[in-house]
């Protein structure tokens, strides 16, 4: 506690500096190369909005193909030229977009932009901290990530196209630079190792300095149990990040390797058109478990910070404590070490020692508990509160909905001996869209519309937030539940019509497209509302005026983000870091609706940390 | 001109929107400068109950009309038992996705701020939360035992027939190589190195091995029922994935790295077509084709790991007859060795068609050895 206080001390003198002689920030320094975690934050979130619109694009596009394999839509040569020709997509740009949209949801608006916005817009606010341990690397780490993001739009405009062989980047596929083997797998993929790589360096950027500020610049008194669901879901986040990103950077340097140098860390015994070519003694399977020592945490990485901001969000809108506080935490932590432990399960059928299979199933499925351990908590909040359903609320609610149904399924597909069936099939998609997909949008949803207030000073438009959670909510579902039924139809067809037992389900595939198209647009509400209400939302009104400053807590929360003035200043507090007295859910206590963590403790009063 | 409409479409739908947005916050009830949620709670309570309702409607919905035209039943041993560890899983998550569902979206609706109650103060509760743990671990526990025990059962060695036929299936782009043993029962030595991979022999059989003389390739992949059947399986350039989805069968391709596969078909194609024959769904008209579902059923042989664009192609059919039959087919092969000695025909390295983006890619038939 020393350290924090003297700590507090010398970034109120700091501040009061400011204050006095108030150096000009110009353009540049405020909006764009801004160290500033607000402005970073945005910067993320704006970033992902624009990745999200461009993925969910490439889904309409794909989905076009997948609904109707037979018709042609003349306005796909207008725009894609030679990669439509006639009006239908190519098989070769048909495992581009499904590529890219893979690898743009997952890394680029999943782990980029939720963990980037979030980790940085509320660590500084609810730790009680002027701004990141290094607001520097903080702002390196967005540029990376956008030049890693410029990198991979980039490879769209190249002659032979973006990557195509699939988000994992299996080799033999990937490892060869031929493209007669496969036309993506030229430059395109070249460029997609190159992005890959920026990434990982800007999210282990972000992810150290997001560990340092946790754990070192708290505020007085806020002892990690007294930390809000939020910090220690994004601190856990970064903690995965940081162990399990440099295997996948490894493994992807080592691919390029064999399609540069020759090497032959992935291949082995490669025979093209009865030519066989010099590779000798490497493994395919090596890469996969480099690629999925990353790609499981990777999905946790997606979950946790949405699972933390639900939390919070459903606590405060609830207007009750969390459920069980100190289980969530532990189930976090349970969660962080098995999620490195199970990766194995999406090779069951890959040729691995089948008593491998066995060891991993036991894990998989372990998983299961602190799941729903979290599951029942947030249920168990919900109960017997005073809940307000506004709109992230309502998004938190349908998180829950969503990880509930996404998250049942996979203990069918952790069980090795039935995965057997449903390995690569539209099982697995249903499956890990909704559990990862869908949720994760719904818990980034809810943040945005419960911190939009913070980032920006005005609210989202409730109606226009009512009218995107219905129409996705309903739409998600309509895509994917009635998915789980293509069971034994494997994924990443181009089309079904080549199979006698795959070619029952047309009239699916066209409903799944249409509802697909739906939902698209239904996310443009999203995006109207979030710049309509940047410039003309409706204002969050002062409470109490201090010293000049505009005080407010829009919906009553007892942490203390919202101790900091509306005004989004450079150093968060105007005055000294506030202290923390007490534990971040005092709702429905002592016969007052909320007691704010900033409140000392009436005397006799007992900490419920 | 559509171009042109579809963008005013677009534009007059944000205006739309922003309209929309205007209004709503000109007709918004504010509370001491907030908004007051009291009504839009009270709505939003009963939209969350028609939600879940509906949700329940349209879940049984999918299980009737799509079921029916699932992949059939299981036609092997180990298919019949992973199906009813499947069925039992669904059931029990089953359960518990109607429990939780409607306990969040109830509660939601239940303790709505418009139903004017207070909050209740109430952080945790041990007892609960450990019963809510044990519970599904103990549910857990089950279900990992029965699966491992089946998965060891699956791939263990000693429980294979000792009259097992043994295939190999290799996969290579865009097609499966499919490779009998002959009338010997013993395949002929491949050897993969330069003097031995060609254009012409591109599996690197060794001609001198006498093994390899009555070896032949199929076009059909031909199982007997009851008869264990082992597949060796490998591939020529990328990762396949050998999938027979009526068999529950997948076991990746490996280039460089053999792995297999053992199951035991239980229904001939014409009894399983003769079982189909009764189901409701399948007694109707195909639309694509005009004829009855079932007469054109078909086993087959799919890949379901990416390989390239032409991935979705890599269709075979697979039939499975009674060994009087099989013993028939096999008599009608002719084995390799000699054409390919005699004459070494120019083989079809790649079977399809690559500028075939208009067309979906129909693998043409096999390596045409036997012609």
């Amino acid at each position: 506690m020393e350290t924090a206080t003297v700590h507090a001390d010398a970034h109120h003198d700091h501040v009061h500096g400011h204050e006095e002689h108030h150096h000009e920030e110009t353009f540049l320094t405020k909006y764009i190369f801004s160290q500033d975690h607000k402005m970073i934050s945005k910067q993320f979130l704006i970033t992902g909005i624009f990745w999200g619109i461009v993925g969910g694009l490439l889904s309409v596009l794909f989905r076009l193909q997948l609904g109707w394999p037979n018709e042609t839509f003349p306005f796909l040569e207008t725009f894609l030229g030679k990669w439509a020709e006639g009006g239908r997509i190519s098989q070769e740009f048909y495992y581009a977009l499904v590529t890219m949209h893979g690898t743009i949801l997952v890394f680029f608006v999943l782990t980029g932009g939720l963990s980037g916005t979030f980790a940085n817009l509320l660590i500084p606010y609810q730790v009680g901290a002027r701004d990141m341990a290094s607001p520097f690397i903080n702002m390196l780490s967005y540029w990376f990530f956008l030049s890693a993001g410029v990198v991979m739009l980039f490879s769209f405009f190249i002659q032979t196209g973006p990557a195509s062989g699939g988000w994992t980047a299996y080799p033999p596929l990937n490892g060869l630079r031929d493209t007669s083997v496969n036309l993506g797998s030229g430059l395109g993929f070249d460029l997609w190792i190159l992005g890959m790589s920026l990434f990982i360096v800007s999210s282990l950027l972000g992810g150290l300095n997001y560990i340092a500020t946790v754990l070192n610049m708290r505020t007085k008194g806020m002892s990690m149990f007294r930390m809000p669901l939020t910090m220690w879901a994004l601190l856990f986040t970064a903690v995965i990040g940081v162990l399990s990103f440099p295997a996948l950077l490894a493994g992807c340097v080592l691919l390029e390797f064999d399609r540069l140098l020759d090497t032959s860390f992935y291949l082995n015994n490669i025979i093209i058109n009865g030519n066989l070519l010099g590779y000798k003694g490497g493994s395919p399977i090596l890469f996969q478990h480099l690629f999925w020592f990353l790609g499981h945490p990777e999905v946790y990485i997606i979950i946790i910070p949405a699972m933390g901001l639900v939390s919070e969000v459903l606590a405060v809108h609830s207007r009750k404590p969390i459920f069980g506080y100190k289980a969530m935490v532990y189930s976090i932590i349970a969660i962080l070490v098995l999620s490195f432990i199970v990766w194995a399960h999406h090779m069951f059928v890959t040729g691995l020692n089948p008593s491998l299979a066995a060891v991993f199933t036991l894990f998989t499925l372990m998983i299961a508990i602190p799941s729903a351990i979290k599951v029942f908590n947030w249920i168990g909040t919900v109960w017997r509160g005073k809940v307000r359903l506004s709109t992230p609320a309502l998004f938190a609610i349908g998180f829950v909905s969503m990880f509930i149904t996404g998250g049942l399924t996979g203990i069918i597909l952790g069980n090795s001996a039935i995965d057997i069936q449903l390995h690569d099939t539209m099982f697995v998609v249903a499956h890990f869209h909704i559990v990862m997909g869908v949720s994760a949008f719904f818990g980034m949803f809810a943040g945005v519309y419960h911190w939009f207030p913070r980032l920006y000073g005005r609210y989202m438009n409730e109606t226009l937030g009512q009218i995107h959670f219905y129409g996705t909510l309903i739409g998600a579902y309509a895509i994917f539940f009635p998915m789980h039924f293509m069971t034994g139809l494997p994924r990443r067809y181009y089309t079904y019509a080549n199979f006698e037992t795959f070619n029952n389900f047309n009239f699916l595939a066209e409903f799944i497209s249409i509802a697909a198209i739906v939902v698209f647009f239904v996310q443009l509400v999203f995006v109207v509302n979030f710049f309509y209400s940047i410039f003309k939302g409706r204002k969050v009104l002062a409470e109490r005026t201090v010293d000049g400053y505009g005080y407010a807590n829009p919906w009553g929360s007892t942490s203390i983000e919202w101790s900091a003035p509306i005004e989004r200043l450079h150093g968060n507090w105007p005055g000294d870091i506030p202290e923390v007295h007490r534990w971040p859910y005092d709702y429905a206590v002592n016969g007052r609706e909320f007691i704010p963590q900033t409140e000392p403790l009436k005397p006799g009063e007992l900490s419920h940390d | 001109m559509i171009a042109f409409l579809s963008f005013a479409v677009v534009v007059l739908l944000f205006a739309v929107l922003v309209l929309i947005a205007r209004a709503s916050e000109l007709t918004a009830e504010l509370k001491d400068g907030k908004l007051d949620y009291t009504s839009q709670s009270k709505w939003n309570g009963y939209f969350l109950l028609t939600f879940l309702i509906l949700m329940f409607v349209g879940s049984a919905y999918c299980f009737k009309v799509l079921m029916p035209v699932m992949v059939p039943k299981a036609a092997s041993i180990h298919g019949e038992i992973t199906d009813g560890l499947f069925n039992l899983t669904m059931l029990i998550i089953g359960v518990v996705f109607v429990l939780t569902q409607i306990a969040l979206f109830w509660f939601a609706y239940r303790y709505n701020e418009s139903k004017g109650h207070d909050s209740y103060f109430y952080p945790h509760n041990n007892k609960l939360e450990v019963i809510w743990t044990v519970i599904p671990a103990l549910v857990l526990t089950v279900l990992v035992a029965m699966g491992m025990n089946e998965w060891m059962t699956i791939f263990n060695p000693d429980k294979r027939a000792k009259d097992m036929l043994v295939i190999e299936a290799t996969g290579k782009q865009f097609n499966w190589i499919l490779r009998y043993s002959g009338k010997d029962g013993k395949f002929g030595e491949r050897i993969i190195d330069k003097a031995h991979v060609s254009p012409t022999n591109e599996l690197g059989i060794n001609w001198e091995d006498a093994k390899s003389h009555d070896d032949f390739m199929a076009d059909k992949l031909y199982l007997v029922k009851g008869r264990g059947v082992l597949m060796k399986l490998g591939a020529q350039d990328v990762l396949h994935s050998f999938f027979l989805p009526h068999f529950r069968v997948k076991m990746d391709c490996v280039p460089g790295l053999p792995t297999e596969f053992y199951f035991v078909p239980t229904m001939t194609t014409v009894e399983m077509q003769e079982y189909l024959s009764k189901q409701p769904w399948w007694q109707g008209i195909n639309p694509e084709t005009g004829e009855v579902r079932w007469k054109t059923f078909k086993y087959e042989l799919a890949c379901a790991e990416l390989c390239g664009k032409s991935h979705y192609g890599m269709q075979r059919e697979v039939v499975v007859v009674e060994q009087k039959e099989y013993d028939e087919w096999l008599a009608k092969q002719t084995p390799m060795y000699q054409p390919a000695v005699a004459e070494a025909p120019a083989v079809e390295t790649s079977a399809t068609d690559t500028t075939a983006a208009a067309e979906p890619v129909k693998p043409t038939a096999m390596l045409d050895h036997k012609k």
